[in-house]
């Protein structure tokens, strides 16, 4: 330990170049730390739309249905969708099951008529796991949208919910009568009477634009859908299962695919993506800078030394011991940094949350939302083992000049 | 105790060659012989091959009998760990530690423990007449002081051979007298070696034996 001793009072020594080291690492680790939160905010607040937007935690739906563009017709769907839901809410891990029907049509108002997205669910379910009360708050707010509610439980009832891009390009408001038009499972077209019972902001513009929501109620009456339904959104007690419980529920149900959510969430796939490329990148410079910064430090530190080196080996000290002893101070140099780093990161973070900053929307949505960077332990012991590293690591070179003197040269030095 | 065997070592000084020549001499145990001679005549090259910090060119250098000099690096510096100890003319004590720590760092290199080592770094402090600034940095200690210290970090690991490179030379000659007054009295005590490289009269006079050395030849030994 006397190496760990000499190390840490030579650190001591030189205050100020230790200090100026110090904030190249504890700078490093703040951005790093603080963007590790940020994304961890942006992919929490992803995987949140897109498993409560209508994935579930896991989706059941027939063979192929991810093929060609058939997944928005009923030929291509669970022909005993609503037994499939039945036997699946029975099971221990599953905490609901809700059958959707996807399908598509013309949306028509008078002389206007709209091609539409649709998506019939069971209108007492879905509020109850899906996050259609909050896209409803913003339809609310939209032009017409003004009591805007949920579709109706009752069977009878023949209500939809439509986006507010839709609702605007058929100039319908809340309240309004359209007709529903698509095809029928056996390919003969249909239609029904529909009254707006809401307008709902999904917070993509062309979604808005597009689709429109009904109760499998009324959707069995347009598509004459029976017990066919497209897929079964899956909602788990533990989310935190999700890989395990879809290895386990395909390898029971065979005859479906069951595809867990962020195999379907491509935005959220994409997103993270761009977000590890470009953190990626920001990590590698703050890496770098820290490399070249503690190398530097280091170095000078042996270049003041060399003396002090000649006598610690004419004393005995083995070469391959001043490399030991250059470890020792890039360690602490590391350690200091990442305890300062990490101080200084939840500072920074209470700091930040408390301002209740409103980021803007991001590209394609029509939403900002509130900057919380997320406390991710994992990732500040990443960065932390990361500039460890690289300190160990810019360590090296000081270290392996050191162990090279020689200690004729080194006691002579000036 | 050393013997040096038709030491050779050349290199190039300001285009002339220097370093010493075909040097044969030897050191009883208990002795305290000093290497004589002016500037340039081969005084601290000799004593670096005998502490083993260097290589000579030819020849050897044997350690109670054994020869050392062409051992690979790792055996030269166990040597120097356990059985030699150094003395510098600039004192080069560790400017980071204490004086006591100064003293305790060969020991700990040892892997003696601490308790060990603390009680015989303080009983060599004692010994050198530095108990009471044991707890000071080199920076608060005087030229005297600092080589007291450095004799005392010398001697703590008791090795069988000091070598101290002039001394006394940093020093005024109040001070550089007593302190060569010590070496004798701890190579009495002790039956330590010491080989001494200077050229002060105060030194070569408390001398056991003195080795002149002239352009890198030993021309009297006495």
């Amino acid at each position: 330990m006397i190496l760990a001793r000499l190390a840490l009072r030579n650190l001591l020594r030189q205050r100020r170049r230790t200090a100026l080291t110090l904030m190249v690492v504890v700078a490093g680790f703040l951005a790093l730390s603080l963007a590790g939160g940020f994304m961890a905010q942006t992919f929490q607040g992803l995987s949140d739309a897109a498993i409560r937007g209508g994935l579930g935690h896991l989706q059941v739906m027939p063979p192929g249905a991810m093929e060609g563009d058939e997944a928005q017709s009923l030929e291509k769907a669970l022909p005993d969708g609503e037994a499939l839901a039945a036997r699946l809410r029975q099971d221990p891990a599953v905490a609901e099951v809700l059958p959707r029907i996807q399908f598509m049509g013309l949306l028509s108002s008078g002389p206007r008529s709209v091609a539409f997205l649709g998506t019939a669910v069971d209108p007492v379910l879905e509020p109850r796991h899906m996050a259609s009360a909050e896209a409803l708050k913003g339809g609310a707010k939209a032009p017409g949208g003004a009591g805007s509610r949920w579709i109706s439980a009752d069977p009878a009832a023949r209500e939809v919910i439509l986006g507010v891009g839709l609702a605007r390009a058929l100039g319908a408001t809340v309240g309004s009568s359209l007709t529903l038009m698509s095809t029928t499972r056996d390919g003969a077209l249909n239609a029904v009477d529909v009254d707006v019972a809401g307008l709902q902001d999904l917070g993509l513009r062309e979604l808005n634009d597009r689709l429109l929501t009904i109760s499998l109620a009324t959707a069995d009456q347009l598509l004459d859908a029976a017990q066919a339904r497209s897929r079964l959104s899956v909602v788990l007690k533990r989310p935190q299962d999700t890989a395990a419980e879809q290895a386990r529920l395909q390898a029971l149900l065979p005859e479906v695919s069951v595809k867990p959510w962020f195999e379907l969430a491509s935005f959220y796939r994409q997103v993270k993506l761009l977000y590890f490329a470009i953190f990626g990148f920001m990590g590698l410079v703050l890496f770098l800078v820290v490399l070249l910064a503690t190398a530097n430090t280091l170095l000078m530190s042996v270049m003041e030394r060399v003396r002090e080196f000649g006598v610690l080996r004419a004393m005995g000290l083995q070469p391959g011991q001043l490399l030991v002893l250059l470890q020792w101070e890039g360690a602490f140099l590391g350690l200091m940094g990442s305890a300062l780093g990490l101080a200084a990161t939840l500072l920074l973070r209470a700091g930040l949350n408390a301002l209740h900053l409103q980021m803007p929307a991001p590209p394609g949505t029509s939403h900002g939302y509130e900057l919380n960077i997320h406390l991710v332990p994992a990732v500040y012991a990443l960065v932390a083992l990361g500039l460890q590293a690289t300190i160990q690591v810019s360590a090296l070179f000081p270290g392996l000049k050191a162990a090279r003197l020689r200690i004729v040269e080194a006691l002579r030095h000036v | 105790m050393l013997e040096l065997r038709a030491i050779t070592r050349a290199y190039e000084l300001g285009g002339e060659r220097a370093g010493v020549f075909g040097v044969s001499l030897e050191v009883p145990k208990g002795c305290l012989a000093v290497m004589a001679g002016p500037s340039g005549s081969g005084k601290t090259t000799l004593l670096q091959l005998a502490g083993l910090l260097d290589a000579p060119d030819e020849g050897e250098v044997l350690l109670d009998g054994e020869a050392v000099s062409a051992l690979p690096e790792k055996a030269r510096c166990d040597l120097r760990l356990k059985r030699l100890g150094f003395v510098f003319q600039a004192f080069n004590l560790v400017p980071v530690l204490s004086a006591l720590e100064n003293v305790m760092l060969p020991l700990q290199l040892q892997r003696v423990p601490d308790g060990e080592a603390r009680r015989r770094a303080e009983a060599a402090l004692e010994r050198v007449g530095l108990a009471d600034r044991r707890h000071h940095r080199p920076g608060q200690l005087s030229g005297g002081q600092q080589q007291r210290a450095a004799i005392a970090r010398a001697l703590a690991p008791e090795p069988l051979l000091v070598l101290a490179d002039e001394p006394t030379a940093s020093l005024d000659h109040a001070h550089g007298g007593p302190l060569m007054d010590l070496m004798a009295e701890l190579a009495a005590e002790r039956g330590a070696t010491f080989l001494v490289a200077s050229h002060d009269p105060a030194v070569i006079a408390r001398a056991h034996r003195v080795f002149r050395l002239m352009d890198g030849r030993l021309v009297e030994a006495s």
